[in-house]
């Protein structure tokens, strides 16, 4: 941990101190770093986005428009280096409110959290590490119940079935857990809350070795984080959503990480697979019976299924397929479908343990 | 002067008067209409007057004007009037060519009527010259005026009246004051008149005409003892207008008449030819052979029914050419430039000359200016300058066809939101043998369109300057408030990396390659260094 901390007060000490020396030279300073642009990013099935600079970008002392530029890395990464070396975290508000200080009001004072965002955005860049590693978080989304132990930053050995009704919360960095055991066969990632909860509340992760991780809505960075590291200790990954033009960004999401972070190294998950809800489910498979409790799409539903159809992650035939389906139909099926095909307790852990019995078998190749 | 619409069947009734009589009967037609407004009109005849004698002598006018109040024992001297006067004793002197004993009575104490009938560019608005004020003067005081003088020797002094109903000088009292080398003519009278009302206009007038005369020193001094001194600020006097003859376009059925009477010629064809510009030989029998006349005429013996055939015959010609623009006498771009600057003191300014037209029969030229900036503040109107033939107008500007002019441009493209919120003053000098005035009082130019034209082209072309005077001020503007910028963002840049480091860089070296150059306005660099 403190290895990791020294590494980047050396960074930005390295970057500090050659500006110092421009400066002192007569020489305007300049920095050079790749912009997680379009071109700089590539796509691979087999492992998701790829950050490929080939481009670089130049803040250029010199000049009037990327002087603010400068001035904003430096005064960030002195913000930074003050933070770690006292063990304090920020948030990106936090980060944002630390420019609006006086002696700041007629520089780099900004009119809103974009602004401080993007400069956030351009240190990871420059430093080649997530903004995590440097202490700006974001507030912890995502649990995970389960046979798993672990050790995190509290230095406390935690058990996540035995902490509480949701699980384990998965720290905004987690970086720095380590795994003492691992019991579960596989993990699944809930895209909702509601149908996670009822898994756990029947008792499935106990009696089927299961793991349960609660994304609620599209996954934090910390929670991809933690499933990637899960994975590369072997665990299977299944991935649950709802069957909607979000849901599959979000299961893509999982898999192959985003654009938005794709300069950030290990969020992508690519040995994870998709379990549903999917189109065959619901054309000729588990719920073919159940069509009535399709939802229709709303009018921002139908454009974020035409948005799809060229985001890079979603290009393979089996997502194509899935998104066709959205347009053709204009439907989409939650996973609460479930309580409409059962409404007694009993029936309902039958359906839950059936559908993910024949998901895991068919994609994960685990039985349970 | 003729007065028109005498029918025979009242002759008996009717008696002939003077010039001068016909004046008095008339005061309101000559701006003297009420005791305020003669005051003023009084002192500009006078100034004009004096400049002109000054210009015609090719001397840089040297103008003091006295106006004292004159404490009365009994205020018994009544004029039809509501509004209370005063007595005033004015004396203005100009250093022109100066008269002789000789000449001083009949120019000074006879309203004249010429009988020649040439044109000229002139200033007097009447054309009957300061006369008019000195009758003004005599008939509401009742007293003489003192007319002083030097053409380079000896000093003459006249005290004298005029003889209003048969139009002559009266000489009261000569003498001779010992010798002057610098020739002068001092002109001093007693008048009624209302100063304190009178004043601002007065002032204004004063200003505006320095404005318009930078070549001229001008000294005013008001009855409390205020000094006001308008100084030229260059030695160059604009060329004297030359005097021409009619344009037949020019002309009216009246004047006509008087040509006809007044000629040497003894032939139709001759008096044509010889008594307009533009008419020759050819012309001259096209329009006889129209008008169904007889070249061989004799003039002087043309019926009115041959008259009005003639003027008809002329009034449908229109393959004249343009009356002659050569004869008139423009201020100069220089001139107008240094005037305005001399009393407006703007950061910018830019006159145009325009080419001359004509209207009327008369050559015209339009020559306008814009300020920006400096004295000029903005007041919520329009400040727009007229002069006609060297002299200000300063009432009605809102009739004036320079006005509507001014309103129908669309100033946005020149850098300007607004004439009326904007530090920008527009100036517009109109040049001819007889400016197109709309009414008597002759305060406003009439809407002709060629005259409209021509004011908006010149005021555009000065609005293409200004416009490249604002965005090079922009430019300056800008290049400043770039150099703050890198110098406070080089204060963080120094100051994170002192926090970083534990070492302040020296920024200096770096700001001094950001300063604006000169012609960025290089001064403020200085001036954000001490800050």
């Amino acid at each position: 941990m403190s290895h990791k901390r020294l590494e980047i007060e050396r960074k930005i000490l390295q970057i500090a101190s050659k500006i110092n020396q421009d400066i002192e030279q007569g020489k305007f300073p300049k920095l050079e770093f790749p912009p997680n642009s379009a071109s700089n990013i590539a796509f691979d099935e087999s492992v998701g986005y790829l950050f490929k600079p080939t481009y670089y970008t130049r803040v250029d002392g010199g000049h009037i428009k990327s002087v603010k530029t400068l001035a904003g890395l430096l005064y960030g990464m002195s913000r930074v280096v003050d933070h770690l070396k006292s063990g304090l975290t920020m948030t990106k508000r936090d980060f944002y409110y630390m420019h609006k200080v006086e002696r700041l009001k007629n520089t780099l004072c900004p009119k809103d959290q974009t602004e401080t965002d993007s400069r956030i955005v351009q240190m990871e860049l420059i430093l080649g590490m997530p903004r995590e590693a440097f202490s700006i978080i974001s507030d912890p989304r995502g649990w995970i119940y389960g046979d798993i132990e672990l050790v995190d930053a509290s230095g406390y050995t935690i058990k996540a079935d035995r902490i509480g009704e949701m699980g384990y919360s998965v720290p905004p960095d987690p970086e720095n857990i380590e795994f003492k055991k691992i019991g579960v066969k596989a993990v699944v990632a809930i895209e909702k809350v509601g149908p996670a909860k009822n898994m756990i509340e029947l008792k499935i992760p106990e009696e089927y070795g299961l793991g349960i991780a609660i994304l609620k809505g599209q996954p934090s960075r910390s929670m991809r984080r933690f499933l990637r590291m899960l994975s590369e200790q072997g665990v299977p990954i299944g991935i649950l959503t709802d069957l909607s033009p979000w849901s599959i960004r979000i299961a893509a999401t999982v898999i192959y990480n985003s654009i938005s972070s794709a300069h950030i190294p290990g969020l992508a998950v690519p040995n994870a697979a998709f379990l549903g809800i999917e189109t065959k489910d619901v054309e000729e498979g588990f719920f073919k019976d159940y069509q009535f409790a399709l939802e229709d799409l709303t009018p921002l539903d139908i454009k974020a299924a035409k948005d799809n159809l060229k985001l890079p992650s979603l290009q393979g035939e089996f997502w194509q397929r899935e998104n066709q389906w959205f347009l053709k139909r204009k439907k989409k099926a939650e996973l609460e479908i479930f309580k409409a095909m059962s409404p007694s307790a009993k029936r309902l852990k039958e359906l839950f343990v059936e559908y993910l019995r024949e998901k895991l078998e068919e994609r994960l190749g685990v039985s349970i | 002067m003729r007065l028109p619409g005498k029918a025979s069947v009242y002759r008996e009734e009717l008696e002939e008067i003077s010039p001068a009589d016909f004046f008095y009967r008339n005061k309101a037609l000559a701006g003297f209409d009420n005791p305020v407004k003669a005051t003023y009109t009084i002192i500009r005849e006078l100034v004009e007057n004096a400049l002109d004698a000054c210009e015609e002598a090719r001397r840089l006018p040297e103008v003091s004007i006295v106006l004292n109040k004159v404490e009365e024992k009994d205020k018994s001297i009544d004029i039809d009037s509501e509004v209370p006067t005063e007595l005033y004793s004015l004396s203005v002197r100009d250093n022109g060519t100066g008269l002789s004993a000789e000449e001083i009575p009949r120019a000074f104490g006879q309203v004249l009527v010429s009988s020649k009938y040439k044109l000229m560019q002139s200033r007097g608005t009447f054309g009957l010259g300061g006369t008019m004020a000195l009758l003004y003067g005599q008939i509401t005081t009742n007293m003489p005026f003192e007319i002083t003088s030097s053409t380079g020797s000896k000093i003459h002094k006249i005290t004298m009246k005029i003889d209003i109903q048969a139009n002559k000088p009266v000489v009261l009292r000569e003498q001779t004051l010992g010798v002057s080398i610098e020739p002068f003519t001092e002109v001093k009278l007693h008048f009624r008149g209302n100063y304190p009302r009178a004043r601002s206009k007065v002032i204004d007038y004063l200003r505006q005409t320095a404005m318009i005369t930078p070549y001229a020193n001008i000294e005013f001094r008001e009855p409390d003892g205020s000094l006001y001194i308008f100084e030229r600020n260059v030695r160059e006097l604009p060329p004297l207008p030359k005097e021409s003859l009619p344009h037949p376009k020019g002309i009216d059925l009246e004047l006509l008449q008087r040509m006809l009477k007044g000629t040497k010629t003894r032939r139709l064809v001759s008096f044509l030819e010889t008594e307009f510009q533009k008419v020759g030989r050819k012309t001259a029998l096209e329009i006889l052979r129209r008008a169904n006349l007889d070249p061989a005429l004799k003039p002087k013996e043309l019926t009115s029914e041959q008259i009005s055939a003639l003027f008809r015959a002329i009034t449908n010609y229109d393959r004249f050419l343009p009356p002659d623009p050569s004869i008139l006498s423009p201020l100069g771009e220089k001139l107008f430039m240094a005037g305005i600057k001399k009393e407006l003191k703007p950061e910018f300014v830019w006159a145009v000359k325009r080419p001359p037209s004509s209207v009327w029969g008369h050559p015209f030229l339009v020559e306008t200016a814009i300020a920006y900036g400096g004295d000029i503040n903005p007041t919520g109107k329009v400040q727009l300058y007229r002069f006609a033939n060297r002299i200000p107008l300063l009432y009605d500007a809102s009739s004036d066809v320079s006005y509507l002019v001014a309103k129908r441009i669309n100033w946005d493209v020149y850098g300007i939101k607004s004439l009326e919120e904007e530090p920008i003053a527009l100036f517009v000098h109109v040049v001819s043998t007889k400016i197109p005035f709309k009414t008597v009082g002759k305060e406003f130019m009439a809407n002709e369109p060629v005259l409209a034209k021509e004011i908006e082209l010149g005021w555009r072309e000065c609005g293409r300057k200004l416009k490249a005077y604002l965005s090079g001020k922009n430019r300056v503007k800008r290049a400043i408030s770039r150099y703050i910028a890198f110098k406070r963002y080089y204060e963080v840049i120094a100051s994170s990396l002192e926090e970083l480091t534990g070492k302040r860089p020296a920024v200096d070296e770096l700001l001094r390659k950001l300063a604006p150059t000169v012609e960025e306005g290089g001064e403020a660099r200085d001036e954000s260094q001490e800050a």
